[in-house]
């Protein structure tokens, strides 16, 4: 990310240049960030008033990093006499070491100075650039340098401190420091953070010496690995992609302050760090045959802020799944609605989804009795609120028009639902995959009613609900001349006739009737949506489909995951695996770490995925969609007690086992060979 | 008449079962501050059975804030999210407690935020 190093630890991180300083402008993302804010927007070190040049970084770990740096012109390198090492973990602020070396064979005085200063942004304000309301101190007291930021009752201090002798003043840190010939000199540097007034300012969660994760043993990414399922297989670039996503999910675990202490996935790194209902859901549900206890996290945090009443600035009501948490100023004084936001249409009944998904694969009934409440007040959401229309179907329509958001589904940007013809829709919209999502939170929602919550009535209703459901769908949805499903109904009830990705996540709700399923298939594998890689998020050819535009047109991997599935669920195991090979071979071009989005340009004249430039990686669903994409190879599928294995795989994968799966049946092994012909030629085509 | 504080936790107590409360046990205790006056209010749960009184007892989460936002709070003018969010309230002890507390405030009147 363009020479700028990230660590991070929960919701706190620190972004520098490569010599480790901090140099933030309103609009420069830089700085110490803690819940939204930033605390620090200015670190920097000079020798003898020069600024550092980087020789080189280390990133130790996701919440730690290392920089080794010379004195220097900056544009001609003297021979170095001194080197200075910057050693610094993020946690609860962030604590620094601070180590200068002299190579000479004579003593050195050396200058040493940190200038520090604080902004106190909102991240709101260092995306959109505004001007701040409060007033700003700075002071120093008791061997601290103490920065604050106040508007009413809402304070923000910074504390700074050294180890070694130090003069403090209002601008920052100096040290006389004298060393010998081949002699060291060493401090150690601690910016922590507080929140409201008077507020106590704890220690820095890393000093010297400590370097392994402390926070609990759970939170430790040695036994986070080691409890995940292990990878064998032939193929390298897959064993490393594997560990790459579960070292990302790690560093993407955050702990919301009600969570005791456990953790679910945020939805990016650094900006992202905070709950969203539907990022945390679709992560849990990826995840959910490797690291399961994200998913009854997730569970449990949503369920507690499952909206309660109707709050028009907050998109909120009874029984609604939040979209987004935030703690920043702006959210504080409601010039954001993030306390939190509920404007999504599709977290809500994912949310009883991810509830049958996780019981089918712990059997951990207790949970699903525990939420029994919030499961069904989110199915009468879908009923009750979400059918602004009043034609049996989930819309969205925003009713805070200055802040809140127009496309409440994932695909969240301004022309993101358009028709065949480029067209764009009025509100309220009906986007088909909620419909999708609606069908299968009904028939999970009976499973549980039934066998869990022994409600036979409740049961037998929202099937009969369900199935009314699908059938009208098929007829109101389905696209006659195209063969495929409309991307959604506009405000008259009429088709928004565009061909887009959507369409499996059809596929994997189950809404789609076995007739239709083999038409939908061909077209998520033919050359109009299919590019060699993955699935472009709108096809080829319509109005609005831009191979760079962000949901009209790029692969999303996330996405891909999610139709692999659906692949799956209506027995195209081939293709699932055509899509998973894909998406896998995309992988291998980005050491692992599948972005956001890429390029929906056609594979075979890219030859390499186009990165799609994006403020946050690693991307919590893009990290958990390798995790999915193995399931869906494998043909993981909980039935009862038991682990079903199909497995169809792409041929160039050779043998794969994942061992030691856990779930309501202990542990077991799934065992594959690749045997699904995926020659690059035929990934450019239609094969259904 | 009564305030809209005390009617808020008459109501409350006069329920004696919030399923909103269902998954909390413990004790909440609420210090608002009047002026002189420091009316408390003990709300002990036990999954969802709610008794409320004045007793002075050590609580599994304490919340302090002006009576007076306590009744804006109550009367869904103001959000007490991002009350907390802005220092207006101190909170000490099992924050998930006030989060499923906080789900019994009423919405803003009609929906919509008086400005």
């Amino acid at each position: 990310m363009n020479g700028l190093v990230q660590i991070l630890d929960g919701n706190t991180f620190v972004v520098s240049d490569a010599r480790g300083d901090i140099e933030a402008s309103l609009t420069d993302p830089t700085g110490l960030f803690s819940f939204d804010s930033r605390f620090l927007s200015t670190w920097i070190l000079t020798v003898d008033g020069e600024r550092l040049n980087p020789l080189s970084v280390d990133d130790l770990q996701y919440f730690e990093s290392r920089f080794f740096l010379v004195p220097g012109t900056g544009t001609v390198y003297v021979d170095a006499k001194t080197s200075v090492i910057r050693r610094r973990a993020v946690g609860d602020g962030f604590h620094e070491e601070l180590t200068i070396l002299n190579h000479d064979d004579k003593p050195v005085d050396l200058k040493v100075r940190l200038d520090a200063a604080s902004d106190f942004a909102d991240l709101f304000e260092v995306k959109d650039a505004l001007e701040k309301k409060g007033h700003y101190s700075t002071e120093v007291r008791e061997g601290r340098l103490l920065l604050s930021y106040d508007r009413g009752s809402y304070v923000r201090q910074t504390a700074i401190s050294a180890t070694a002798p130090a003069k403090l003043d209002k601008k920052g840190l100096s040290f006389a420091v004298h060393l010998e010939p081949q002699g060291e000199w060493t401090t150690d540097l601690d910016v922590v953070t507080a929140s409201g007034a008077g507020g106590t300012y704890t220690r820095p969660k890393y000093q010297r010496g400590q370097r392994k994760a402390q926070p609990n043993m759970e939170r430790g990414l040695d036994h986070w690995l080691s409890a995940a399922p292990r990878l064998e297989t032939d193929l390298d670039s897959l064993k490393a992609t594997y560990r790459r996503s579960l070292v990302d999910l790690a560093a993407l675990r955050f702990s919301p302050p009600v969570a005791g202490g456990r953790s679910l996935p945020a939805a990016g790194l650094p900006w992202f760090m905070t709950m969203f209902g539907r990022d945390s859901i679709f992560t849990s549900l990826q995840a959910l045959p490797f690291t399961p206890e994200l998913a009854a996290t997730t569970i449990q945090v949503l369920g507690d802020w499952q909206g309660s009443r109707v709050d028009d600035f907050r998109d909120e009501d009874p029984g609604r799944i939040l979209h987004e948490m935030r703690y920043g100023e702006m959210t504080a004084f409601e010039e954001r609605p993030h306390s939190p936001y509920y404007g999504a249409a599709d977290a809500t009944p994912l949310y009883v989804v991810l509830l049958d998904e996780y019981e089918r694969w712990t059997g951990d009934r207790r949970l699903v009795r525990a939420f029994e409440r919030e499961a069904r007040a989110a199915l009468a959401w879908i009923d009750d609120y979400a059918d602004l229309m009043d034609n049996g179907y989930i819309s969205y329509q925003r009713r805070n028009e200055d802040t809140g958001l127009e496309n409440q589904c994932w695909k969240d940007s301004w022309d993101s639902i358009s028709y065949r013809d480029g067209r764009i829709p009025g509100f309220p919209r009906a986007t088909c995959e909620l419909q999708g999502y609606a069908y299968d939170a009904k028939m999970r929602g009976a499973r549980l009613a039934r066998d869990i919550w022994k409600d036979p009535a409740f049961a037998d209703e929202l099937e009969q609900q369900a199935a009314d459901l699908k059938r009208r769908f098929n007829r109101d949805f389905w696209v006659e001349d195209g063969e495929y499903f409309a991307l959604g109904l506009d405000n008259e009830g009429k088709q928004i006739d565009a061909l887009a990705s959507n369409n499996g996540h059809l596929l994997w709700s189950g809404i789609v009737d076995k007739s239709k399923a083999k038409r939908v298939a061909r077209h998520l594998m033919g050359p109009r949506l299919f590019s060699g890689w993955g699935v472009r998020t709108l096809a080829e050819g319509q109005g609005r489909y831009n191979p760079i535009g962000y949901h009209v047109g790029t692969v999303w991997p996330f996405d891909c995951s999610f139709i692999a599935w659906g692949l799956r669920r209506y027995g195209f195991k081939d293709e699932a695996a055509v899509i998973a090979a894909g998406i896998l071979d995309a992988a291998e071009f980005f050491d692992g770490r599948l972005p956001e989005a890429f390029g929906g340009y056609e594979r075979g004249v890219t030859k390499y995925p186009v990165q799609y430039p994006t403020a946050c990686s690693p991307q919590a669903w893009s990290t958990g969609t390798p995790l999915l994409l193995l399931r869906t190879m494998l043909g993981l599928e909980p039935q009862g007690d038991h682990l079903i294995v199909d497995p169809a795989l792409a041929e160039n994968i050779g043998l794969l086992a994942l061992l030691d799966i856990p779930g309501r049946w202990g542990r077991v092994d799934a065992f594959a060979r690749g045997r699904v012909e995926v020659a690059p030629e035929l990934r450019r085509r239609a094969r259904a | 008449m009564t305030d809209p504080t005390t009617e808020f936790f008459k109501d409350l107590d006069a329920r004696g079962h919030e399923p909103l409360l269902e998954k909390a046990t413990g004790t909440l205790r609420i210090d608002l501050s009047n002026g002189k006056r420091r009316p408390r209010w003990l709300v002990t749960v036990k999954k969802g059975d709610v008794t409320v009184s004045h007793a002075n007892a050590k609580a599994d989460c304490v919340v302090r804030m002006d009576q007076a936002l306590f009744e804006q709070i109550v009367t869904g003018k103001e959000n007490a999210t991002a009350a907390v969010l802005r220092g207006l309230v101190a909170v000490e002890g099992n924050s998930q407690l006030l989060v499923l507390f906080q789900r019994l405030f009423p919405g803003p009147p009609n929906g919509r935020k008086q400005s």
